[in-house]
């Protein structure tokens, strides 16, 4: 009893940790079933209020709401982000491979570029496209044989070609950051939910939608260029009192209506939400008002963005400022706050004037800065800007989201800038990579595009549980037709299997993908495979005339060579088709190598403890 | 209950029948590979795939005669899912020089019909994309939502010096959709799933898929060198070779011949390639784990007896687990939908043959190179 108790209290703790990893995916299944039907009656009553609204229009509406309530419950999160991830497969979404165009960044960076360095170019690119090698190798090698030194067209004459070599590559790496920081920035303000931006290889980026909805919509934000804009703040001065007015807009619209605050906060807070609902979700960063920047709650941007865009409110806000935040969020207590500012809607000059930015340590100092460069015309600009504006913010916004704000300090003339008071070198370097976005535009080509939509997901997922469950019944009524009682345990084993695959697959974050479930179908073929070596073994030796006792130690035992050597090499395999597969074949590796892993701890140690278990007992065990 | 209690046949004996069976067989196969060909999934053809799903039954002669003539040369029509499912294929990932004027026209027709008199300036034009400027916003905004409606790609542009521009993608997939919307108007269709993957992905793919069998292989040899002798791990890859062809051969004589089945190379059936290398594995190992263990404890016993007794002794276990994987496949070939079929069959008929293999093959080839170099095998 005493061996069987340790295996036991083992099995029932494997078994406790995978249902507690699985309780998220649970509660999240239910809590889509809850908002889900919340939003189906929010679109019955708009249709009826609005009959007129086109389908666009009313699924706009829908989403915004649904990711409205999905920020607004912090359980939601919680259970989300501990549920079982779909593949886009699954779940619908967009997947999308896209390079940088190297032979077009050269072109570029080449100075005076005349007709033989694009004939060989245009060459290098075409050789490049059969080939493994990067356009920059193989349009070096080709000057080198044409006897033409790359510093005619690219650095300068000191430099050698091997120098410039690396020093082109650098570029081509440097474009692919900043398209990842352009796309994660578009993407993140667009509230898809869970995007992934990966960078692959050194010139490769994959990026992965998952929800369908907005499809059309999401590919258009990944091309075309980044808009880099330097836009006054405005004075506080000017900036409260406005806000002032909003909030007393809103406070008088909403004594009459619902409110849209949490309700679950003091009394206090709920008090000051009702007066205050501008100020609530926007409270000022100085409370003494001396800057007008607000903290807004991650969670709180889409609430008051849609109140900002009531018509009430639009009216007392003048026509030529707006509120933008800040592209990254500020973490205080665990909570994302973003910055918000309001600042002028006509940029002073937008980003194609500069010609180059550095983040340095400021050797001075020694704190972190970033020095931009602009070209002739935009140093005049800049010059006038700056001179009339000084002891004024500004803020430096690509697409829409600020990046910094910092103040003018004097009027800078000569197009040579430099921005300081960044708290460390990675925001510096994030600063020298927004800026550049405006000088020299990435240019990336979309080379792999896969959209799955959300009703075609849907069927996946049916179709795959399906074959789950009709794949479990028909294995367990064969075992327990072949083997009966062992056969029974077996299929005990089986359930434990699936629960543990399930369970780590939460647990580490692991993706479930169509083929994913083809992997777990499958292993609930191949999971019976060690149960049926055991009992045929078992089998044998009872036939050779042992007891029932000894007959299960020699199976067991004489099985074990067997069941090891073959599911590692199955696990060999899996390892393999990890590495070179993509996406849902992934999920397929990742399944079937759990399933190995979880079906041999049933086997070996589950059914064995039952078999243990009813020896000592002396009961009978039937091996059919 | 018990099927194979006792069994008592002489395998060994028979192998040259065997060998004839699966020559016969890869022999076929290659012909077929060689003459017909293995068709090739858009993940390694690249091209432009769209898959619709519209809202009544369709006839897909129908489709197919739409398609013929919008110039994209050879479109594939299938059917996906169910009688109410469309894949679309071409190899090409871009409109052809030749009808972008036809395309572009188009366009414009749909812009003056709905919108007549309408002033607008085609400010940018590529081989892939339009740029139209308007006079206002809200027109702008309404052409790119005519278009889209029409199944063509807009793109809003909100550069300061092209305010009030759209650009139209002239993609594949947005001309046959186009195409489809107007002619089957009243069978309004949803985008089901959409791709397009560049050549030089599929290059990769191809490459990084025989890489990956190669590798397994390979793996595989060293791992079984190891814990066998090296003359079984050889034979258990030339086993798993054996299956890997047939089960290439079968999918290249049965395209096209079984409805229903879209019997192509995808990455999908690859994976099914690999998980089939691991399951044949399993049965051959499981047979040369027995050898071993007879060997030891039976040292006079001529080879060939000790690999018959072997292979009765584990038959009942070898049937049994490709049964119940067998049992599992089917279940997904069945229930699976449209995306799984071709994975399924793949790993139906590997664990056919890799069942057969590891029974006919494998010890086979290790008896027959023990024999031939008159060595004795021991561990």
């Amino acid at each position: 009893m005493k061996e069987i108790r340790f295996r036991l209290i083992i099995i029932i703790g494997a078994l406790a940790l995978s249902l507690y990893l699985l309780y998220p995916t649970y509660q999240d299944y239910q809590n889509n079933k809850e908002v889900g039907l919340k939003l189906e009656s929010l679109s019955d009553s708009i249709k009826k209020r609005n009959p007129g609204i086109s389908s666009i229009e009313l699924k706009e509406i829908i989403q915004n709401k649904k990711d409205s309530i999905l920020a607004s419950n912090p359980d939601y999160k919680s259970a989300r982000d501990k549920r079982i991830k779909l593949g886009l497969d699954l779940q619908g979404g967009m997947y999308l491979v896209m390079e940088v165009n190297t032979a077009k960044l050269l072109e570029r960076l080449a100075k005076d570029p005349d007709e033989q360095f694009k004939q060989l170019l245009s060459e290098a690119e075409k050789e490049s496209r059969l080939s493994e090698e990067n356009v920059v190798t193989i349009l070096a090698r080709k000057m080198q044989t044409k006897g033409i030194r790359m510093s005619r067209y690219f650095g300068s004459i000191r430099e050698d070609d091997a120098d410039i070599q690396k020093r082109l590559l650098e570029q081509e790496s440097d474009a692919v950051t900043r398209a990842i920081e352009i796309i994660s920035n578009r993407v993140n303000q667009y509230g898809v939910s869970e995007p992934s931006i990966q960078k692959q290889g050194s010139r490769r980026i994959i990026v992965e939608l998952p929800g369908i909805s907005r499809e059309e919509e999401a590919k258009r934000l990944l091309q075309g260029r980044a808009l880099l804009e330097f836009k006054l703040l405005k004075d506080p001065e000017f900036a409260i009192p406005i806000m002032n007015r909003i909030d007393e807009v809103l406070a008088a619209k909403d004594s009459t209506s619902k409110t849209t605050v949490d309700t679950t906060k003091q009394l206090t807070e709920a008090e000051f939400a009702k007066q205050h609902p501008f100020f609530a979700l926007a409270r000022l960063v100085d409370p003494q008002g001396r800057i007008a920047d607000a903290y807004v709650k991650k969670s709180d941007r889409e609430v008051l963005n849609n109140l900002l865009s009531r018509p009430e409110v639009v009216k007392v806000i003048p026509d030529n400022v707006e509120f933008i935040y800040e592209a990254k969020p500020e973490i205080a207590e665990g909570v994302e706050y973003y910055r918000m500012y309001m600042v002028n809607k006509q940029a002073e000059l937008t980003g194609g004037v500069i010609v180059d930015a550095q983040a340095n340590i400021d050797p001075m100092t020694s704190a972190p800065i970033v020095t931009m460069q602009m070209n002739s015309e935009g140093a005049r600009e800049w010059a006038r800007i700056t001179g009339s504006n000084v002891g004024k913010r500004c803020a430096i916004v690509m697409d829409g989201q600020a990046y910094s704000a910092p103040t003018i300090q004097n009027k800078i003339t000569g197009g040579n800038s430099q921005i300081s008071g960044i708290p460390n070198l990675d925001e510096a370097k994030l600063l020298e990579i927004v800026l550049k976005a405006g000088a020299l535009p990435a240019p990336i080509d979309i080379i792999e595009e896969r959209t799955v939509g959300p009703s075609l997901g849907q069927d996946s997922i049916s179709q795959g549980f399906n074959s789950m469950w009709l794949g479990y019944l028909i294995v367990a009524i064969f075992m327990i037709v072949y083997y009966k009682k062992a056969g029974t345990m077996a299929d005990i084993g089986v359930i434990f299997t699936i629960l543990l695959i399930l369970g780590i697959l939460a647990g580490f974050q692991g993706t479930l993908t169509l083929p994913g479930i083809a992997g777990i179908v499958l292993t609930m073929g191949m999971a019976v495979d060690a149960n049926v070596l055991i009992y045929e073994r078992i089998r044998e030796e009872l036939a050779t005339g042992k007891t029932v006792k000894a007959a299960v130690e020699s199976g067991f035992k004489h099985s074990m060579s067997a069941i090891f050597d073959s599911n590692i090499t199955t696990f060999f395999t899996g390892v393999i088709l990890y590495q070179f597969g993509s996406g849902p074949i992934q999920g397929f590796a990742l399944t079937l190598m759990i399933g190995i892993a979880a079906s041999l701890f049933s086997a070996l140690v589950l059914v064995r403890v039952m078999f243990d278990f009813m020896i000592s007992k002396g009961l009978k065990i039937q091996v059919g | 209950m018990r099927l194979f209690e006792n069994l008592n046949i002489d395998f060994m004996r028979k192998r040259n029948f065997f060998y004839l069976i699966s020559s016969v067989v890869i022999i076929l196969g290659a012909l077929s590979i060689i003459f017909r060909g293995l068709q090739f999934g858009i993940d390694f053809k690249g091209g432009s795939e769209i898959a619709i799903e519209f809202s009544n039954p369709i006839e897909i002669g129908q489709i197919r005669t739409e398609v013929e003539n919008i110039g994209l040369g050879n479109v594939e029509v299938k059917t996906f899912g169910g009688s109410t499912g469309i894949l679309l294929r071409t190899e090409l990932q871009e409109i052809p020089q030749s009808i972008l004027p036809k395309v572009k026209s188009k366009i414009e027709t749909i812009i003056s019909n709905s919108f007549p008199g309408v002033e607008k300036k085609i400010i940018d034009s590529t081989f892939n994309s339009i740029t139209y400027s308007f006079a206002n916003d809200s027109i702008s905004l309404a052409v790119s939502e005519r278009l889209n409606k029409a199944g063509f790609q807009t793109t809003e542009l909100n550069e300061e010096e092209t305010k009030n521009a759209i650009v139209v993608r002239l993609g594949i997939s947005d001309w046959i959709k186009e195409t489809l919307t107007e002619k089957f108007a009243n069978n309004p269709f949803t985008v089901l799933k959409e791709e397009k993957v560049g050549p030089k992905i599929g290059q990769e793919l191809k490459r990084d898929a025989v890489i990956a069998v190669f590798l397994s292989l390979i793996v595989i040899l060293i791992y079984l060198g190891f814990r066998f002798k090296f003359i079984f791990a050889v034979g258990a890859v030339a086993a798993l070779f054996h299956d890997v062809l047939i089960t290439l051969g079968i999918f290249s004589v049965l395209y096209g011949v079984i409805p229903g089945f879209n019997l192509e190379i995808t990455t999908s059936v690859v994976a099914a390639f690999l998980t089939l290398v691991g399951y044949s594995i399993n049965d051959t190992v499981v047979v040369f784990d027995r050898v071993r263990e007879y060997l030891k404890i039976h040292k006079t016993l001529p080879l060939e007896e000790t690999m018959n007794r072997a292979i009765n002794k584990t038959m009942s276990r070898t049937i049994i687990t490709g049964l119940t994987t067998l049992l599992t496949v089917i279940v997904l070939m069945i229930f699976g939908g449209e995306v799984l079929k071709g994975f399924a069959f793949a790993l139906f008929i590997g664990i056919l043959t890799g069942t057969y293999s590891s029974i006919f093959v494998a010890s086979a080839f290790v008896l027959e190179v023990a024999s031939r170099t008159n060595r004795k095998v021991q561990f």
